[in-house]
């Protein structure tokens, strides 16, 4: 079966035009789509450098982090679980990364040793949370914490520059295929394929809705509830690790400041995106929707020079009135 | 018939199930004791009890969910052991409980294959053969829902359906059934009847547990009786009547195990409720209590007894009808009026509900009347110290100190405290829900006393219960439930277990 973003797990029939309906109505990924053709349309024409090839790529490429590392958090959230670290994952991986590569002249090498410090931190989390039964939510936050001030001991609250140069390094976060999409869109984007795929397509998936879902009778359906969590908890800090070697590249360097406020930015967009903090319910398209929408608007904003404490603001106000509209219409259904 | 199972010479003579000499003990209770249960294929066994009397520890025995003390279970003969639900489905029994397992965001067909995915050759999960084999699933047991739909979106009685086809998905041959009409429409129970009985001629034995007499006569087979854990009977329908099979189920018991101080003095009205009905449940009760009279209201599940209880401290909405305490009119949703006239509700659900359960007993004993502790703004602990002091004084509240967490309290002194927090507010009528819900024995004779020296200071009392020993011990006059309607009145003296329980079954 080819790998499909199309997100009902079941197909409407042609036939069933009433069931379609109710359907797409229901769907927050319809109103998503919609509002993200809605901001490109107004920017567009309220901008004459916005709706260009080169500012749209643009977009495209800065949106790619917070789309990589949104997966793994909406698969902890679709879990029933919160996982505010990733904006020091991001900064944390990169210094294995740099060392490994300066010390060996290999990104394989460097790149495995940050996937496995990726890969460490995605246990802990998981083991925490989904074994011995604490807090996401803290044992999260208290994650974020220990990694920042780790890499401010480590790096002496300063950058390790990348000595090497390795052209294939550099590639990764600048290259353009074609000389137009940004390569880390690219993977971004093949990334939240597969995982669509496996939220959608494959059992493992499945029973993560289900355990958000109603962890009690996804135990009571024979799933280990535990291991399920605690796997979503690795992918996450994978899939953060992956965002982090993309920015180490585009910074050229693992800098001890790099992801500082990440996590919020991906919660937001996940949360914008339709993902329930209860659990079970959302899915990556729409994260990924939610993802492009606050790019966007940022982008716009810049564009329309206005200052980056209004877009704060604005943007604050979108992401509650958008879970509040899915909250009340949700009620009303 | 399938013809494999045909040619298996064992599953002609030996029951599909069958359970020997099964004893569950929990803390301080025996839940089941030495219990029988054969069932037969193709027949519909209904399990009958009061409430308490072991029906639900059974069937979660059957489901896997509890082991078992003591005793044997064979299906088909082989003796097997149930670790788990999933286990129990593996060989072959579904129990369908009132509190439905499904995941209500996925659809129905994805419900069915809940426990294992379909998938191809490539691992990737076959929706069409899951679309495919729910609808011929849903064919099979004659009940069509529509597969697409999201699963929390159906009725209760389209979700049964969905379990009961996920029991034909995975080829059970016992199909368990508890309690399966409480939230149905007549429309609906019919056709819930049709289906069982297509399963039975599907070879499936059914249990059928259930407090209805006549829906027993209208579809078993054959009636076990179980009370006070222990079976008491079995029979085939046809050798029971009405009257026989209520007799099993009370047997006669000693009665007045709680000896009452009071006189009958009762004093002027304080609680009136006139027509009063509910959206969901209750419709058109009337009654009136009076100052230091216990009313007691009997229902088995579902009744309406917790509805009531919520209604009429004005906890829940009202569709019509009206409640007055003392003269004055009782808003729903207006708890503040009614604290202040003087109503409070001892709640069924103590931990859900009630109790603060990491704070200390005295937090949760004075919150009710902080306000008559606090001076300018500000709570005066000593005060509240010295009144928490001397109810746990006066009500014997079995604690190391005030600074204890209520968590570790056994559930009587928690009922206490949470008691005690209303008196300390001032009360004239206390509704009190199951007040002896998980509460052992000695503990529970001492809650009566309370509750009738309670009754002897001056409170009316209006306690919901659905244990009869208690409601013929305490209450001065008996009112039964039924279905939400108030079915009948008596007065203690004229009250008999059978009077009752026939109300309760109306």
């Amino acid at each position: 079966m080819p790998p499909s973003l199309d997100v009902p797990a079941v197909a409407a029939a042609p036939s069933a035009v009433s069931t379609m309906l109710r359907g797409l109505f229901r769907r927050s990924e319809i109103a998503l789509l919609i509002s993200l053709l809605v901001v490109i349309a107004f920017f567009a024409l309220a901008s004459d450098t916005f709706f260009t090839t080169r500012n749209l790529a643009n977009v495209l490429g800065q949106s790619a982090l917070a789309l990589t590392a949104g997966i793994g958090v909406a698969i902890v959230f679709i879990s029933g679980e919160v996982d505010v670290s990733v904006g020091s994952i991001v900064a944390a991986v990169a210094i294995p990364l740099v060392t490994v590569m300066n010390a060996t002249g290999s990104l394989a090498l460097g790149m495995a040793s940050a996937l496995a410090l990726g890969f460490v931190v995605g246990s802990f989390n998981g083991y925490l949370a989904a074994y011995l039964g604490i807090n996401s939510l803290i044992v999260t936050l208290g994650t974020l914490f220990i990694l920042r001030g780790g890499v401010y001991l480590y790096t002496g609250q300063t950058a390790i520059p990348d000595d090497v140069m390795l052209e294939s390094f550099f590639q990764i976060g600048n290259g353009r295929l074609l000389g137009v999409i940004p390569y880390p869109a690219l993977i971004a984007f093949a990334l939240l394929v597969a995982f669509a795929y496996l939220m959608r397509h494959r059992p493992f998936g499945r029973q993560v809705y289900a355990t958000g879902g109603n962890p009690e009778v996804a135990r009571l359906a024979g799933y280990n509830v535990r291991r399920l969590k605690f796997t979503c908890f690795v992918i996450s800090g994978l899939l953060a690790t992956v965002a982090g070697i993309m920015l180490a590249s585009r910074l050229g360097s693992a800098v001890h400041v790099a992801g500082l406020g990440f996590e919020f930015q991906v919660v937001a967009a996940v949360v914008l995106g339709g993902i329930s903090l209860a659990g079970g319910r959302g899915s990556l398209l729409g994260m990924a929707l939610g993802v492009l929408i606050l790019s966007f608007l940022s982008n716009g904003l810049g564009m329309l020079d206005l200052a980056t404490e209004w877009q704060l603001v604005i943007t604050g106000g979108i992401i509650i009135a958008a879970v509040a509209f899915d909250e009340l219409k949700r009620r009303r259904i | 018939m399938q013809p494999e199972l045909a040619a298996n010479r064992t599953t002609e003579i030996d029951p599909p199930l069958a359970l020997r000499g099964i004893s569950k003990r929990f803390p301080g209770v025996v839940a089941l004791e030495a219990v029988d249960l054969v069932l037969a294929r193709g027949k519909i066994h209904a399990l009958m009890g009061e409430n308490g009397a072991g029906k639900s520890t059974l069937i979660k025995i059957m489901a896997g969910v509890y082991g078992k003390d003591a005793g044997t279970i064979r299906i088909d003969g082989q003796y097997v052991t149930l670790r788990s639900p999933r286990d129990a489905l593996a060989q072959g029994i579904k129990v369908v409980f009132q509190e439905i397992a499904l995941i209500p965001e996925f659809t129905v067909a994805e419900n069915i294959f809940l426990e294992r995915h379909p998938v191809d050759r490539a691992g990737s999960i076959d929706w069409p053969r899951i679309r495919a084999d729910a609808a011929a699933l849903f064919a099979r047991i004659g009940f069509p829902v529509d597969t697409k739909a999201r699963t929390g979106d159906l009725p209760v009685s389209q979700q049964q359906m969905v379990e009961i086809a996920r029991a034909l998905a995975h080829e059970a041959r016992i199909v368990v059934m508890d309690e399966p009409t409480s939230s149905l429409t007549p429309t609906e129970v019919e056709l819930l009847f049709k289906v069982i009985r297509r399963l039975t001629g599907l070879g499936i034995a059914v249990v059928y547990v259930t407090h209805k007499l006549d829906e027993v006569f209208e579809i078993a087979d054959e009636v076990t009786v179980l009370r006070d854990g222990r079976h008491i009977s079995t029979r085939p329908i046809g050798e029971h009547t009405h009257d026989s099979l209520i007799q099993h189920m009370i047997g006669r018991r000693i009665e007045n195990l709680f000896p009452r101080s009071r006189s009958h003095a009762k004093g002027a009205v304080t609680l009136a409720v006139k027509n009063l009905s509910t959206k969901a449940k209750l419709h058109d009760v009337s009654f009136e209590a009076r100052a230091g009279e216990v009313l007691g209201f009997f229902g088995l599940m579902g009744a309406g007894r917790t509805e009531l209880a919520k209604a009429i401290v004005g906890y829940d909405p009202i569709s019509s009808g009206t409640i007055e305490v003392d003269g004055t009119p009782l808003k729903p949703h207006d708890t503040r009026t009614g604290v202040r006239l003087g109503i409070g509700l001892l709640t069924e659900d103590r931990k859900g509900e009630g109790l603060m359960l990491d704070l200390p007993v005295q937090q949760n004993m004075s919150l009710a009347a902080l306000g008559s502790f606090s001076r300018g703004g500000f709570v005066d602990e000593a005060s509240e110290r010295t009144a928490v002091q001397s109810f746990v004084d006066r009500f014997r509240v079995r604690t190391p100190s005030l600074a204890q967490l209520i968590k570790n309290l056994s559930g009587g002194n928690q009922q206490k405290v949470l008691l005690a927090r209303w008196l300390m507010r001032g009360l004239k009528v206390i509704v009190v829900d199951e007040p002896t819900r998980g509460i052992d024995v000695g503990a529970k004779s001492e809650i009566f006393a309370l509750l009738d020296r309670l009754a002897g200071d001056g409170l009316a009392i209006v306690m919901m219960t659905s244990e009869m020993p208690e409601l013929l011990g305490l209450a001065d006059r008996i009112a039964v439930l039924a279905e939400g309607r108030m079915t009948a009145m008596f007065d203690r003296d004229q009250a008999t277990q059978e009077a009752i329980l026939n109300a309760a079954i109306a």
